[in-house]
């Protein structure tokens, strides 16, 4: 009955890791999908959301309920700078170019946030009892609970902002075709912008609610970035659902590989899963759109 | 054209004679120290009490009637980063000592750098075994040795913890390594065994799957090798999935920092440590009165170990005479230092021997020594 409760926990601590990754995963893939730009700066979103929760929290006394959506707003309007000051020039421009920037992007905010806040790990303070609940032998703690529900919740209303909006469809429009889009009368510079600020905002949420018990340092975006890369890559690039699907497979596999195989391999696997999945459907799980 | 040439050529050379005659004004000491990336805030907490000691032994004079001159880079924890900020300390500023670079694959790395341009290099950080058996004349460690450490207090654990059943979580790199290398043998021979052994990267921060992992393995304690970053995570986490056994760490455990980031996590853990503020001497106690005073926070491990690799270096090239890389090595081997945690010598390979280390537990955010051990030459 043990080895059952073991399997509960790894699957549960999977999901929670999944849920994280597939929140930032869809904000990449929707960033390549619409605008074609593979956003390296992606995890520093991730982790300035984090830092802009504990700053309100601790320096401001924000209560964190309300600094989880706080945080998530400073993070779209720096997206938005970003994205006027820096993408809009670049819109025509290769790939290649737009890739360079965005490491550039990255290195830069990661050491900005280094310079500012310093390099001390710091876990944001939130009013949740840290008393672990147990249920079959499963632990977990209430702030794991509400990390998922958000996570969970977000990538719900993602998927109806998508689905069910005209906002969402003149973006699935432009992910389709740019030119034919721009024809329709739909402004590709508005459908760009949300795009990336929509990105930024999911990745923004999962620092903030995950920074209760992960804690955010300057260089956490780095790993986020490739781990999104590895789900974008496995869920296919461009697809909403692929995100989903592909960051919670990576969080179930890393769980379990490490619980039954190596904790040394533990990252080692979610590539090797990429690699193998990728040598029989090079397109990834599911196709663009 | 001439009077040009002229001019020219005596203005580099009074340039070349200015700079050699500054070089010699100052004594040139080199730290590399980890100031950006997972081990950020001991690294900068380690410089800055090197600064710290530097700026009150310059007030009181400073060393062979000059002043000593700070050189800082940035090692990041990062073996090729660390060999830079060397090569370039040696080469460019031509500093007659180093001192780094805090993790054991870096200082490693870095030693070479010292064995090539043939200048003493201490640390008093670096605890994985295989550094002190690489035949370098130059390296010197000032610190007892991961498996020393073992040695000295493996044996008391099981009493410790009123248990037999150890599983090991320890950060993928010599140092963990080097433990679960040594360990094992001490615990084995007080009656205790090794039921699980863990290792996790340095860039992870969510540790859930290989704390599960453990605690199906039913562990009396857990032994970890981690530093601040890692340490408070791993002891919430730790904490959250359940598990209520004790947690005996070497690295952060006893350090303001760790106890201000795991909070109530912090309650009861062990610290093996080569430092820890609460020693009772009169070195300790003005050491300890300076950082609060200077720098508003009680020495952690890392500031002690500063405050004995720099004191180390000095009082070698105080005997020395001369800020002479090759004098200040062959002094270094003949020291005979009472420090913070006692008295430091160095064995044929340049190990340190003769200190105090200590077991140390958390009480209330204070570390209270439990055991004190002395190590002897080995």
């Amino acid at each position: 009955m043990a080895d059952l409760a073991i399997l509960g926990q790894h699957l549960l601590n999977g999901l929670l890791i999944g849920c994280a990754y597939a929140l930032i995963a869809i904000g990449l893939t929707m960033i390549f999908g619409v605008m074609n730009i593979a956003n390296f700066a992606h995890g520093e979103f991730y982790m300035i959301g984090g830092f802009a929760t504990f700053y309100l929290v601790s320096l401001l006394k924000v209560n964190y309920f309300l600094a989880l959506p706080l945080a998530v707003v400073i993070v779209v309007v720096l997206a938005i700078i970003i994205q006027q000051v820096i993408f809009k020039r670049l819109r025509d421009a290769p790939v290649m170019t737009t890739t360079l920037v965005t490491i550039g992007l990255s290195l830069l905010l990661e050491h900005l946030a280094h310079l500012l806040w310093g390099p001390q790990p710091q876990t944001i303070p939130n009013p949740f009892p840290t008393a672990p609940m147990s249920f079959a032998g499963i632990y977990t703690t209430p702030l794991y609970l509400f990390a998922m529900a958000i996570t969970a919740a977000l990538i719900v209303v993602g998927h109806v902002l998508i689905q069910r909006t005209r906002m969402g469809k003149a973006m699935r429009a432009t992910f389709q075709n740019k030119e034919a889009a721009a024809l329709v009368g739909i402004r590709i510079d508005s459908i760009y912008l949300y795009a990336f600020g929509f990105g930024a905002a999911l990745a923004a949420a999962a620092g903030a609610v995950l920074g209760g018990f992960i804690p955010v340092e300057p260089t956490m975006g780095g790993v986020a970035t490739l781990k999104a890369f590895v789900v974008v890559i496995l869920g296919g690039m461009g697809s909403f659902v692929g995100a989903i699907v592909g960051g919670l497979l990576l969080g179930l596999a890393e769980g379990l590989g490490a619980g039954y195989m190596s904790s040394g391999w533990k990252d080692a696997i979610g590539f090797v899963a990429v690699i193998l999945l990728l040598l029989f459907r090079p397109d990834g799980l599911f196709k663009r759109g | 054209m001439k009077i040009k040439f002229f001019a020219t050529a005596v203005a580099l050379a009074l340039a070349t004679f200015a700079g050699t005659a500054a070089a010699q004004e100052t004594v040139k000491i080199g730290l590399v120290q980890p100031l950006t990336g997972p081990v950020a805030y001991d690294g900068n907490g380690y410089a800055n009490t090197v600064k710290m000691l530097v700026e009150d032994v310059n007030a009181k004079g400073g060393v062979l009637g000059k002043k000593i001159e700070l050189v800082v880079e940035d090692g990041a924890c990062n073996p090729a980063q660390s060999v830079n900020a060397a090569e370039k300390l040696v080469t460019r500023d031509k500093v007659v000592a180093l001192i780094g670079a805090f993790c054991s694959t870096s200082t490693a790395a870095m030693m070479e750098v010292a064995r090539k341009h043939k200048v003493p290099h201490i640390t008093a950080v670096s605890t994985a075994a295989q550094l002190t058996e690489q035949n370098n004349p130059y390296f010197f460690r000032a610190v007892a040795t991961t498996p020393m450490l073992g040695e000295a207090f493996g044996g008391e654990l099981p009493a410790a913890i009123k248990g037999k059943r150890f599983a090991f979580l320890v950060i993928n790199d010599d140092w963990g390594r080097s433990m679960v290398a040594s360990y094992p043998k001490n615990l084995e021979k007080a009656g205790g065994t090794v039921v699980a052994t863990e290792f996790f990267q340095s860039s992870e921060l969510q540790f859930l799957s290989l704390i599960t992992k453990i605690k199906s393995s039913n562990p009396d304690a857990i032994v970890l090798a981690a530093n601040s970053q890692h340490a408070a995570a791993l002891s919430k986490q730790i904490r959250e999935l359940g598990i209520t056994v004790p947690l005996i760490g070497e690295g952060s455990w006893t350090s303001d920092s760790y106890f201000k980031l795991a909070g109530p996590a912090a309650e009861g853990v062990y610290g093996l440590v080569e430092y820890v503020y609460t020693i009772k001497n009169p070195i300790n106690e003005a050491f300890v009165k300076m950082s609060r005073d200077k720098l508003k926070e009680n020495p952690s491990k890392f500031s002690g170990a500063a405050h004995t690799a720099f004191n180390v270096m000095v009082d070698a090239i105080r005997r020395a005479g001369a800020a002479d890389p090759e004098k200040i090595r062959a002094a270094l081997t003949q020291t005979n230092y009472n420090g913070a945690v006692g008295n430091i010598r160095f064995n044929e390979k340049n190990q340190a021997y003769g200190q105090d280390v200590y077991l140390a537990i958390i009480k209330g955010t204070v570390p209270e020594v439990v055991k004190v051990a002395k190590i002897s030459k080995p």
